[in-house]
């Protein structure tokens, strides 16, 4: 998971806490892959895209769940970017 | 996982910021009751602003910000009176509403005293804890949950912590952690260090759950060998929103509460009500507080106690979490909902809307979920708490065990 720091291109502007191990991939990944806009007003979630909304990543097995949640609209709910398709429903 | 952008608008606490507006609409503890009868004013500091707090000899309770309107020096300092605090550079006096009510070295016939104006918060007396609202006016009322007005036997144990306030309260909702800090870990230290760990912390999460309410998250869980019938599933704990959370068990009601001083720095207090049933409880002329131990004499935390596992994981965050490096996993929806709860109250006020948890209504006492019978463990939940938890450092912890043994025996008696 841990990646080195050559694949940091410094765009998270984190990394305050870098000393005790820090993990750049998976936070250049968050920024890129997050959703940028409101499904439900296409306004913009990303504070530096100037919106009002919140994503938090979360991981579950293979998939990443980002749970969001508009200032504009008040929509929320979460968007998974799958990493495979399952045709059942999983075990509670 | 956050953006840095969003991690910085989280932890904020300052005025002008959407979380340091929203947190601006609660009214926080701010000294004990005691400190203000043993000396009538004292310096205060929240969301990372100072005032001086004081009481009249009227029995009235004020809060101003600390520097006075005239030359900035300290009203931490100030002289007292019936009316208010008098700065104690040049007699300039305020009243609790912050009106100016005497410039003793201007002239009488201007009207520059009524020019000047301290921009005051409210203050109030409760359960042993002077309360300060500085937000915008008109304040909401008091919310009297249950724990700060019931009967009982009071202790309040308490410390500064050098972090952030949001990521304590990220570990309210995080029932896991109970099971491994509190379960795990203790039994690893107790093995090594050569006391005994509690077995009720460590058992098995078959499930937990997060239910908004309208105080904040309602928090539940089931234990190994516990059915959803119980009272860990069935009635839960709260966080209450946005900087309390309500726990207790067998007969021991407490809020765990986490002031944020600044933006670093966090007041954790545990206000504790022992109130078992079928004893008489004696008076408490004052409640006693206490300062509980951090770290040891070597520098690393104290882990031999509940609390000082908690502040120990909290701590070691740093002094605000650095969230573009998490990893949160499905156990963690806790912390998301949280977040987002949040958000969601930072936009409310925005939009000149009350956030969750402010009340305009009023009432005598608000009762809040909390379990009886806690990780399914009996009545030995409540000498556990007391021998294994923050409690054993209260000047009372004898008494209080003997209080809640000696009201067992009386309620086995009573029952024949």
């Amino acid at each position: 998971m841990t990646a080195g720091l050559a694949g940091f291109s410094g765009a998270s502007g984190a990394g305050a806490d870098a000393g005790r191990g820090w993990f750049p991939a998976d936070a250049e990944r968050h920024r890129r892959d997050a959703p940028r806009y409101c499904p439900g007003c296409a306004g913009p979630l990303s504070l530096a895209d100037g919106g009002q909304g919140l994503v938090t990543e979360y991981w579950t097995g293979p998939d990443r769940v980002f749970v969001c949640y508009c200032g504009a609209c008040g929509w929320s709910g979460d968007i998974v970017l799958a990493g495979r398709v399952i045709g059942h429903e999983a075990a509670e | 996982m956050l953006t840095a952008e969003q991690n910085d608008e989280l932890t904020q606490v300052a005025a002008g910021t959407p979380m340091g507006e929203l947190l601006r609409r609660y009214w926080y503890p701010v000294a004990f009751t005691r400190e203000l009868e043993e000396f009538p004013v004292r310096p205060a500091r929240l969301l990372g602003e100072d005032f001086a707090v004081f009481k009249t000899p009227r029995g009235s309770y004020g809060i101003l910000p600390e520097a006075c309107p005239h030359r900035r020096a300290s009203l931490t300092y100030g002289v007292v009176e019936p009316d208010g605090v008098r700065c104690p550079y040049h007699g300039w006096l305020f009243g609790t509403d912050g009106t100016c009510l005497d410039q003793p070295a201007e002239r009488e016939e201007t009207n520059f005293r009524d020019r000047v104006r301290a921009r005051a918060g409210q203050a109030q007396e409760m359960g042993g804890l002077i309360w300060a609202y500085i937000g915008p006016s008109p304040a909401p009322l008091l919310p009297r949950f249950d724990v700060f007005v019931m009967d009982g036997v009071r202790d309040i144990g308490w410390t500064d912590l050098p972090c952030n306030f949001v990521q304590i309260m990220e570990n309210a909702v995080d029932p896991h952690h109970t099971e491994w800090l509190h379960g795990r870990f203790f039994e690893f230290m107790a093995r090594h260090q050569g006391f005994d760990a509690p077995p009720s912390f460590g058992k098995k999460h078959v499930k937990v759950g997060f239910d908004a309410f309208e105080w904040g998250i309602i928090k539940r869980r089931v234990v190994e060998g516990a059915s959803e019938e119980d009272d860990d599933w069935k009635i839960g704990h709260p966080l209450v929103f946005p900087y309390n959370m309500r726990v207790g068990g067998a007969n021991v009601e407490q809020m765990q509460i986490r002031v944020p001083i600044d933006r670093t720095t966090t007041r954790f207090m545990l206000y504790t009500v022992h109130a078992p049933e079928g004893i008489e409880y004696p008076d408490q002329p004052q409640v006693p507080d206490y300062k509980i131990p951090v770290y040891n004499e070597d520098g690393r935390h104290r882990v031999d106690y509940v609390e000082g596992q908690d502040m120990m994981a909290w701590v070691t965050q740093g002094p605000i979490t650095d969230r573009t490096v998490e990893h949160l996993g499905r156990s963690d929806v806790g912390v998301t909902m949280l977040r987002k709860m949040f958000k969601e109250n930072m936009a409310a006020v925005a939009r000149g809307d009350d956030p969750l948890g402010v009340t305009r209504l009023p009432h005598d006492r608000i009762d809040l979920p909390c379990e009886k019978n806690k990780f399914d463990a009996g009545t030995s939940f409540a000498i556990d708490f007391i021998d294994k938890a923050s409690s054993r450092f209260s000047p009372q912890a004898d008494a209080l065990k003997k209080l809640h043994i000696k009201a067992q025996e009386n309620r086995k008696a009573a029952a024949g």
